[in-house]
């Protein structure tokens, strides 16, 4: 296969990893500061506990995000890397 | 201390030069947005971005020795030099690796003035090749690979840099659209705040995952370096003491701050509000961690720039300077063949004068062009006081004009 062959096949892969992780998991930020608002209640309505609670599980799930990435950084330091083989990520050598 | 010495510290100083160069080109990368927006007060986002990139050259562990290998054939698949070049006691690569060093800073600080955000490891693939076309001729150069992966001048550098920007772009767009999208009709007081706090850990990222990729290619240089020499044998590891300078210089440069580039990056491209800083920055941090993991080389820069276009296409309204974008675009093409030239004129200099003379020279050059350089910056400053200040495109256009004449 050519360079170009492998460049295409490389970049469709970080085009979709972005689009999850880039993309997906500022989407889900959004929609949590969209709850907290919502369950904060407007202009004399009363405070909605179900969109605080919804708040917090998105945020928890975008720093699970974060968390992986940081993961990522830090094994490839020590010459390891992630493995996705499983679904679950998993720290496997490199 | 023999000749060699002298040209082996040459060759570590200015590689130390060039790592610093690439922290203060790159913390626009990472931080224009966060300062732009007002999420980090300049002089704090420098500093977090610094801090972060110490850490991050720590953490990378493993040995970036062959990180030249993907360009130029100096070194054996092992890491070692080439016979052929330290049969006369390391001189001939030792003055191939200071050749390409020192055009890769001219470029580096070159850019810099114009202000324009163009990738440092192109201006260090740059250098090198130039140095090793003149030293070696057009076979020293690693072009296409030899097909079993994505390899040479051609599927390293060339290749991810067309598709990088793109990429990045499109992330930064469908995010920032999304999000412009589900907070509507939301109160500025929760969408303000959040998004600035969403900036600055994504930006965090960033900036850490340039500290490991990045210092570990000037590591990569000076050991090569020392081993060209004899003053190092293993391959499987590097002397404490580089990786520490190398660390410190890259997180000294970007505390420094290339204003100039934080400028562009920022306030040149696009206006851009936290939702917009927060998609740029989460779509460079997964874009470069992607990439990095498929082993699909890029620039932070190329990436960087890339997403905060992005992130004025998907925001509806709003306005990219798409004449800024276009000189910026000319900058990458140029990059790779100026650093180049320059490198290649180095080594003639070098070459020609001989020895440690001619090391000594080519080191002088580059602390002419260096001093011209701060000295001709210093006519428009820009620094932490002025970074945000209204965009005029008039004055930035004629400013840069004035450079070149």
């Amino acid at each position: 296969m050519s360079n170009l062959g492998f460049a295409l096949e490389g970049a469709w892969k970080v085009l979709l990893a972005g689009l999850i992780l880039g993309a997906g998991l500022p989407v889900l930020f959004a929609l949590g500061i969209r709850s907290l608002a919502h369950g904060a209640g407007g202009e004399g309505a009363q405070p909605r506990p179900a969109g605080k609670v919804m708040a917090g599980t998105l945020f928890a799930i975008v720093v699970l995000g974060v968390l992986l990435g940081l993961t990522y950084i830090v094994a490839s330091g020590f010459g390891k890397t992630i493995s996705f083989d499983h679904v679950w990520p998993a720290i496997v050598d490199k | 201390m023999t000749e060699t010495t002298v040209i082996l510290v040459l060759v570590v100083v200015t590689a130390l030069g060039f790592d610093f160069t690439n922290g203060f080109h790159d913390t626009a990368n990472a931080m224009a947005t966060s300062i732009a927006t007002g999420a980090l007060r300049p002089k704090v986002a420098v500093a977090l971005s610094g801090i972060l990139n110490l850490i991050g050259a720590f953490l990378s562990v493993e040995v970036a020795l062959t990180v030249s290998n993907a360009v130029v054939r100096i070194q054996n698949s092992d890491g070692t030099p080439k016979d052929s070049l330290t049969s006369d006691g390391g001189t001939a690569l030792l003055l191939i690796v200071l050749a390409g060093l020192v055009g890769s800073i001219v470029w580096n600080l070159f850019t810099w003035l114009l202000g324009l955000p163009s990738s440092s490891s192109h201006a260090l693939f740059g250098g090198l090749i130039g140095a090793t076309i003149a030293g070696l001729g057009w076979a020293g150069v690693n072009w296409n690979g030899d097909g079993s992966k994505l390899d040479g001048v051609v599927g390293k550098v060339i290749l991810p840099a067309l598709l990088s920007p793109v990429i990045a772009g499109v992330v930064a767009a469908v995010g920032t659209w999304l999000i412009y999208k589900i907070t509507v009709g939301v109160a500025a007081r929760f969408t303000d705040n959040g998004f600035r706090w969403g900036q600055i850990g994504s930006a965090s990222l960033v900036s850490l995952a340039h500290g490991t990729n990045d210092a570990q290619k000037t590591m990569g240089v000076i050991t090569l370096a020392l081993i060209a020499s004899g003053e190092w044998t293993d391959t499987k590891s590097i002397p404490f003491w580089v990786k520490a300078s190398c660390a410190l210089a890259i997180a000294a440069g970007t505390y420094l701050g290339g204003w100039r580039i934080i400028r562009t990056l920022g306030k040149g491209l696009v206006e851009i509000a936290p939702p917009q800083g927060m998609a740029a920055e989460s779509s460079s941090a997964a874009v470069i961690l992607a990439s990095s993991h498929l082993g699909f080389a890029l620039s932070t820069t190329h990436v960087a720039t890339g997403s905060i276009l992005g992130s004025g296409v998907g925001k509806p309204g709003a306005q990219v300077r798409w004449r800024v974008a276009g000189r910026m675009v000319a900058a990458w093409l140029i990059t790779l063949p100026s650093a180049a030239v320059v490198g290649a004129l180095m080594w003639f200099l070098g070459d020609a004068i001989g020895g440690l003379g001619g090391a000594l020279v080519i080191f002088l050059v580059l602390l002419a062009a260096a001093g011209y350089m701060y000295w001709h910056s210093r006519k428009t400053p820009v620094d932490h006081n002025n970074v945000n200040d209204e965009w005029d495109e008039t004055a930035e256009r004629r400013e840069p004009a004035g450079t070149a004449a």
